[in-house]
C-alpha cells in the first residue's frame, strides 16, 4: 500500500490482474494516459530539460500495489465527492462527455503551437492517444444500427462476470499499448544510441532489465521491485513537502514512470505506415502505440480499434509482462534540474494528474459493457415493458376488466367517463342495474325505499290491469252503498279482532303445525350453504362471462362460425346445469324435516335472495316455474314469513325481519311476478291448489310475502279470464281452489292489515284484497267487504289528517279495492 | 388491485379518515393510487382542538398505511357489485396462487 | 377472468375462502388496539382489507376510577359504510 495514495501498481502489474478482474474491479484506463499526458506536456514545456526518463526514479517499481484498495479510505476521496456510483453508467458517461470535450478543445489549442518540434510532436502523439482513449464513450455502439439491415449479434459477455474476456480488453489495450510504446522506446534508445546509456544521465535511464524480451511468460510481480526504489533520497521527499507539494503531485511525479516516447525517439514514427490513416485526431498523428510497436511485435496494427477488434488484445495481452519491462528511469534525473523547473515540472504534473484522476473516477464503468451487452439489456428490458404492457393491449378488456372491475363497471353504471370506454361493459352493467334496489339495499336509505315502491307499482299494475279488466264486464249489480259500507250497526267494529285472533290456524290447519318447528340451522349447515352460495355466484359470473364473449350468430354456409356457437351453447349448456346444481332446487323434499330445504335455506341468506333476479335470466321457463313452485310450496317455512310475524307487544317484525322481507320484495317477487305474469292458466292453478295443501294459509296470508304472493296468483286468473284464455274446465277447477282460500282467509280479513292504521304501508293488503275481488262472486264480495269495512273508514278518515299527497296515496290504495268491487272511496264522501 | 379500483369510484366524493393516531380528518377524496395512498382536499380536522396544529393545513397526503379507517358515504358505494368485484378478485387471487 | 369454478362450491382451501362465505354476512372483526367491529361484510381483499356497511365500532379504554380502580369503559360508535385498513385487523369472524 502506498503511504501517499499514490497508485503505486505497475501497469505491467495491473495489465496481468486485470485479466482477473471481475466485474466490479475497474481497471485505469487513464492512469497510463495520465501520466503520459503529463509526462509529455512536461517534455513540451521544459524541452530537452526535464525528460520522463529523468524525472522517474523507479520508486513506484517497488511498491506492493496489492493493497491499493484502500488507498481512498486512507487518503479521502476528495476529487470526486460521493463514491458508490459504480453503476452510474450513463451519469459517468455524461459526466466524462464534458472532459472529453474539454480535452479536445485543449488539444485543438495546443496542437498548433508547437506543431514541428519532435517535443511538439511526442505531445500530439500523446495528447492524441488520449484523445483517442477519451473519445471512446462517444462512440455509443449503435452506429451499426444506423443501417437498416443490421442486426446486431446478442449475447451476454462473459467478461461481465469476471472471466478474462474481451470486455476488459479495451482498458486493457491501452495500457499494454502504453507499455508497448515503452518497450518500443528501448528499442529505439537502444538503435538510435548505442548501447552505452549513462545510468545517471539525464537523457538515458535505461536500468538493465528493461531491455527483457525474452522475459514473455515472466509473472509481473517478478519486476516489481527494481532497486531504483531505494535510490529516492529521503531528502528529496522532504523537500517536496517542505515547499507543500501536496501528495498528489508526488504522486503523479514518483508515479511517472510512464515510459513515454522521448523526444530522441520521434524519427521512430515512419515505422509504422499505419497509423495515420487510423489517427482520430484532427492533425493525423498516429495513436503512440503504433510508433512505439516494433515490427516483429505483429498485431500491433489493429490496436487502432481496440473497441472493434478485441480479440486482438487478447493475444497483446497473452505476451504479458514483456511489454512492461522498460519502467525504470533515474530518479536522479529530477534532482539534476533547476529549482524552478522541477517546481513548474511538479506543478504542472500535479496538475495534469489530478485531472487525469478525476477522469479515471468518472470513467470506471468504461468499457464495462460492450454495445452487444447494451443491446441485450435493452431488449430484456423491452421484453418486460411488452410484457406488462402487453398484457393490457393483448386483452385488453378483459384484463382491464380483472384488475378494475369494480371501477370499470360502476363507471358505466354511473355514468361517469371509462377510461376505456370501447369495453364491451353494458352487460355488465344491465347485469348490476337489474338489481339497483338491493345493492344499495338496507333500511332507511330514500333510494331503496323508491326500488321498494318500483316493485309494488309493477304489482299495482298487474292488479289493475285485473282489476279494469274485470270492470269492463261486471259481473254483478252495484252494491248499494248504504248496504254496505253504511250499515255500521252490522259491525261492533272492534269485536271481530279478538274472535278472529283466536284458535282459528290451528283448528283449521292443524295437521300443518307440523311444519311450523324450526331447529336454527347448526353452523356447518350455515357454511354449507354458504359455500352453495358463493358456488353459485361463480357460476353466474362465469355465465355472465360467458354472455359476454357470444359469437356472432352464425350464417348457413360457414361451418367454422357454426362450430363455434355450437361450442358456446355446449358451454352455456354445461353452466347452466352447473347452476342448477347448485341451486339444489331439485333435492328432494323431506315432510315435516326440520332442516329446511336446501334451496329455501339457500333463500333465507340475503345473498342467496338476491342471486334470483341474476339466475332467472340464464335459466328456462321450465326451471323458473320450478323454482316458484319450490318457493310456494315451503312458503310458510320460508325465513320471510315464518319470521314476519311482530312478537306480542311489537307492531312489527324485528329491524333484520323486516330488511329481508324488503329484500325479498325487490329481488325475490319481481323475478317470481315476471314469470307469473306470463304463466300458463293451468299453472296458476296448480300454484294455488299447493298453496292450499301444502301450507299454512292463514299463517302465510298475514305476511307481506305470502299475501304478495296470493295476489299475483288471483290477479294473473283474472286476467287470464278476462282475456279469454280460460276454458271453462279450468276456470272451474279455478273458481273452487278461489272458494276454498276465501273461505279460508275471511276470518282474517280484516286482520292481515300490518299493525294499525298508522302503521302505514298496507298497500299490498289493498293490493290482495282487491285481487280477491275481482275474483270474488258477488255474494263473497258482500262479505268481504263486510270484513274490511272499518278498515276503509278509518282509512278515509285517517287520509284526513294527513298531507295531501299522502293523502292521495293512501287513498289510491284503498280505492284499489274499492274499484274493483264496483266501489270507490269517493262515494263515501 | 380491488380496492384501488374501488377508491377511484370514490374521488370527488367527500370522506372521513380516521389515521392509526385517531385523527379524524374529513375532506374531499382527490386521488388515490395502489398503495391506497390518499389525497385530500379542502380538509376539516375534527377535533381541532386536540390536534391544533393541523388547524392550517387545507389539503395533504395520507401515507396508505397509517389509516385505520376511511368513512364512505353510502350512497356512492354499489355493495352488490362490489361484493362482485370481491368475489372476482379472490378468483383472480386463487387463480394466480395455483 | 381467471378460473372461478374452482373456488366456490364447498370448498374451503384457504383461509380467505371461509371470509368469502361471509360477504354479505354479518361479520365480527377484531382491531388492534382494543377496537371491534360488527358488521355487513361487503368486499375484503387478501391484505384484509375491508369493506363493512351498517357497522358498530366497539372501542375499549381503561380508565381509573375516583378509588384508582381500574374500569373499562366502552366507546360505540356507528358508520353506515366504513372501509379499514388491513393492517389493523386481528381477525375476522362470521356472525351466525
Amino acid at each position: 500500500m502506498s503511504f501517499f495514495g499514490f497508485d503505486t501498481a505497475l501497469p505491467r502489474d495491473r495489465a496481468s490482474q486485470g485479466g482477473n478482474r471481475g466485474i466490479f474491479d475497474t481497471p485505469d484506463p487513464f492512469a497510463e494516459v495520465a501520466r503520459a499526458k503529463a509526462q509529455a506536456h512536461h517534455a513540451g514545456d521544459d524541452d530537452d530539460v526535464l525528460d520522463f526518463e529523468d524525472t522517474y526514479d523507479g520508486l513506484g517499481d517497488r511498491l506492493n500495489d496489492d493493497q491499493d484498495a484502500f488507498n481512498e479510505d486512507t487518503f479521502g476521496d476528495v476529487e470526486t465527492g460521493p463514491v458508490g456510483k459504480d453503476f452510474d453508467f450513463f451519469g459517468k458517461t455524461a459526466q466524462v462527455a464534458d472532459v472529453i470535450g474539454e480535452e479536445q478543445v485543449r488539444y485543438n489549442l495546443k496542437a498548433p503551437r508547437d506543431p514541428v518540434t519532435a517535443p511538439a510532436s511526442e505531445t500530439k502523439t500523446t495528447t492524441g492517444a488520449s484523445s483517442t482513449v477519451l473519445q471512446q464513450p462517444k462512440r455509443t455502439g449503435y452506429e451499426k444500427y444506423n443501417e437498416p439491415g443490421y442486426i446486431p449479434d446478442l449475447q451476454a459477455k462473459s467478461s461481465v462476470w469476471g472471466l478474462p474476456k474481451k470486455s476488459e480488453l479495451a482498458p486493457l489495450a491501452l495500457s499494454q499499448a502504453r507499455k508497448m510504446m515503452s518497450l518500443e522506446e528501448v528499442e529505439a534508445q537502444l538503435r538510435g544510441q548505442g548501447a552505452a546509456p549513462m545510468p545517471g544521465g539525464p537523457q538515458m535511464a535505461l536500468p538493465p532489465h528493461v531491455s527483457e524480451p525474452p522475459h514473455l511468460q515472466r509473472p509481473p510481480h517478478v519486476h516489481g521491485l527494481p532497486e531504483g526504489f531505494q535510490q529516492l533520497p529521503p531528502e528529496f521527499l522532504q523537500a517536496q513537502f517542505a515547499r507543500g507539494v501536496p501528495p498528489q503531485m508526488l504522486h503523479s511525479q514518483t508515479m511517472g514512470p510512464e515510459p513515454f516516447p522521448h523526444p530522441a525517439h520521434a524519427p521512430n514514427l515512419p515505422l509504422h505506415p499505419l497509423q495515420t490513416p487510423n489517427s482520430p485526431a484532427p492533425h493525423p498523428v498516429p495513436p503512440p502505440q503504433h510508433q512505439a510497436v516494433p515490427p516483429p511485435r505483429g498485431p500491433h496494427p489493429q490496436q487502432q480499434h481496440p473497441q472493434q477488434q478485441p480479440q486482438q488484445h487478447v493475444q497483446q495481452h497473452s505476451r504479458g509482462p514483456s511489454a512492461q519491462l522498460p519502467l525504470i528511469t533515474n530518479p536522479q534525473q529530477l534532482m539534476n534540474l533547476t529549482e524552478e523547473q522541477r517546481v513548474a515540472y511538479l506543478l504542472e504534473d500535479a496538475k495534469r494528474a489530478k485531472r487525469n484522476h478525476k477522469i479515471f473516477l468518472l470513467s470506471k464503468g468504461n468499457g464495462l459493457m460492450t454495445p452487444q451487452d447494451k443491446n441485450f439489456i435493452t431488449r430484456i428490458q423491452l421484453q418486460q415493458l411488452v410484457a406488462a404492457a402487453g398484457n393490457v393491449a393483448d386483452n385488453d378488456s378483459e384484463a382491464v376488466l380483472a384488475e378494475d372491475f369494480y371501477y370499470q363497471v360502476y363507471s358505466q353504471i354511473r355514468g361517469a367517463p371509462r377510461q376505456h370506454p370501447h369495453q364491451p361493459l353494458g352487460h355488465f352493467a344491465q347485469t348490476y342495474l337489474l338489481q339497483t334496489g338491493n345493492r344499495i339495499g338496507g333500511h332507511g336509505s330514500r333510494k331503496h325505499n323508491q326500488s321498494a315502491d318500483n316493485h309494488m307499482q309493477r304489482m299495482q299494475q298487474q292488479v289493475q290491469r285485473a282489476v279494469e279488466a274485470a270492470k269492463a264486464k261486471p259481473k254483478n249489480k252495484q252494491l248499494i252503498i248504504e248496504g254496505s259500507l253504511g250499515k255500521i250497526s252490522f259491525g261492533n267494529a272492534k269485536a271481530p279482532k279478538p274472535s278472529l285472533n283466536i284458535k282459528r290456524p290451528e283448528s283449521s290447519e292443524g295437521g300443518k303445525a307440523t311444519k311450523k318447528p324450526h331447529t336454527d340451522l347448526s353452523l356447518s349447515d350455515h357454511k354449507s350453504i354458504l359455500s352453495n352460495i358463493e358456488g353459485v355466484y361463480n357460476t353466474l359470473m362465469e355465465l355472465e362471462d360467458l354472455e359476454r364473449t357470444m359469437p356472432p350468430p352464425p350464417s348457413e354456409d360457414d361451418s367454422e362460425a357454426i362450430q363455434k356457437h355450437l361450442e358456446w351453447r355446449q358451454k352455456v349448456r354445461a353452466l347452466n346445469q352447473k347452476l342448477w346444481q347448485g341451486l339444489k332446487v331439485m333435492e328432494p323434499i323431506v315432510p315435516n324435516s326440520t332442516t329446511p330445504h336446501p334451496f329455501i335455506a339457500f333463500l333465507s341468506y340475503p345473498k342467496g335472495k338476491k342471486a334470483i333476479p341474476r339466475i332467472f335470466r340464464h335459466i328456462d321457463q321450465e326451471q323458473r316455474v320450478t323454482i316458484l313452485t319450490m318457493i310456494v310450496v315451503h312458503l310458510d317455512t320460508l325465513d320471510v314469513v315464518r319470521r314476519a310475524h311482530p312478537v306480542p307487544g311489537e307492531t312489527q317484525p324485528a329491524l333484520p325481519v323486516r330488511e329481508a322481507i324488503d329484500l325479498f320484495s325487490q329481488a325475490v317477487m319481481p323475478s317470481l311476478l315476471g314469470y307469473v305474469s306470463e304463466a300458463p292458466f293451468n299453472i296458476i292453478i296448480g300454484l294455488l291448489g299447493l298453496v292450499i295443501a301444502q301450507t299454512h294459509v292463514q299463517f302465510v296470508a298475514r305476511t307481506r310475502i305470502g299475501l304478495g304472493i296470493l295476489t299475483m296468483l288471483l290477479s294473473r286468473a283474472e286476467i287470464v279470464k278476462e282475456a279469454g284464455q280460460a276454458s271453462e274446465r279450468d276456470w272451474q277447477q279455478w273458481v273452487e281452489k278461489f272458494n276454498v282460500l276465501f273461505d279460508t282467509l275471511e276470518p282474517i280479513f280484516s286482520d292481515i292489515f300490518p299493525g294499525s292504521i298508522n302503521t302505514g304501508d298496507d298497500m299490498y293488503v289493498w293490493q290482495f284484497l282487491a285481487a280477491t275481488g275481482i275474483g270474488a262472486s258477488p255474494e263473497q264480495q258482500q262479505r268481504l267487504v263486510i270484513a274490511v269495512k272499518d278498515r276503509v273508514m278509518e282509512t278515509v278518515t285517517h287520509s284526513k289528517t294527513l298531507p295531501a299527497d299522502m293523502a292521495s296515496q293512501r287513498l289510491g290504495n284503498v280505492n284499489l279495492f274499492m274499484r274493483a268491487i264496483g266501489l270507490d272511496v269517493e262515494l263515501l264522501g | 388491485m380491488l380496492f384501488f379500483s374501488f377508491f377511484k369510484t370514490l374521488t370527488n366524493q367527500v370522506v372521513t379518515i380516521e389515521l392509526k393516531n385517531d385523527i379524524r380528518i374529513r375532506g374531499t377524496l382527490k386521488s388515490v393510487d395502489q398503495y391506497l395512498n390518499i389525497k385530500l382536499d379542502d380538509i376539516d380536522v375534527l377535533d381541532l382542538d386536540k390536534y391544533p396544529h393541523l388547524s392550517s393545513v387545507k389539503n395533504m397526503f395520507i401515507r396508505g398505511s397509517v389509516v385505520r379507517y376511511v368513512v364512505l358515504p353510502r350512497s356512492e358505494v354499489d355493495v352488490g357489485l362490489l361484493e362482485d368485484a370481491t368475489r372476482r378478485e379472490a378468483a383472480n387471487q386463487a387463480g394466480k396462487a395455483r | 377472468m381467471a378460473d372461478t369454478e374452482d373456488v366456490g362450491s364447498s370448498s374451503v382451501s384457504e383461509p380467505l375462502d371461509l371470509v368469502r362465505l361471509s360477504l354479505d354476512e354479518i361479520v365480527f372483526v377484531k382491531l388492534r388496539g382494543d377496537r371491534e367491529l360488527k358488521g355487513r361484510l361487503h368486499a375484503y381483499d387478501s391484505h384484509c382489507n375491508l369493506v363493512l356497511g351498517d357497522v358498530e365500532e366497539t372501542i375499549y379504554v381503561v380508565e381509573d376510577d375516583e378509588n384508582d380502580q381500574e374500569i373499562i369503559r366502552t366507546i360505540k360508535k356507528q358508520e353506515e359504510m366504513l372501509f379499514v385498513r388491513g393492517d389493523s385487523v386481528v381477525l375476522i369472524s362470521p356472525q351466525a
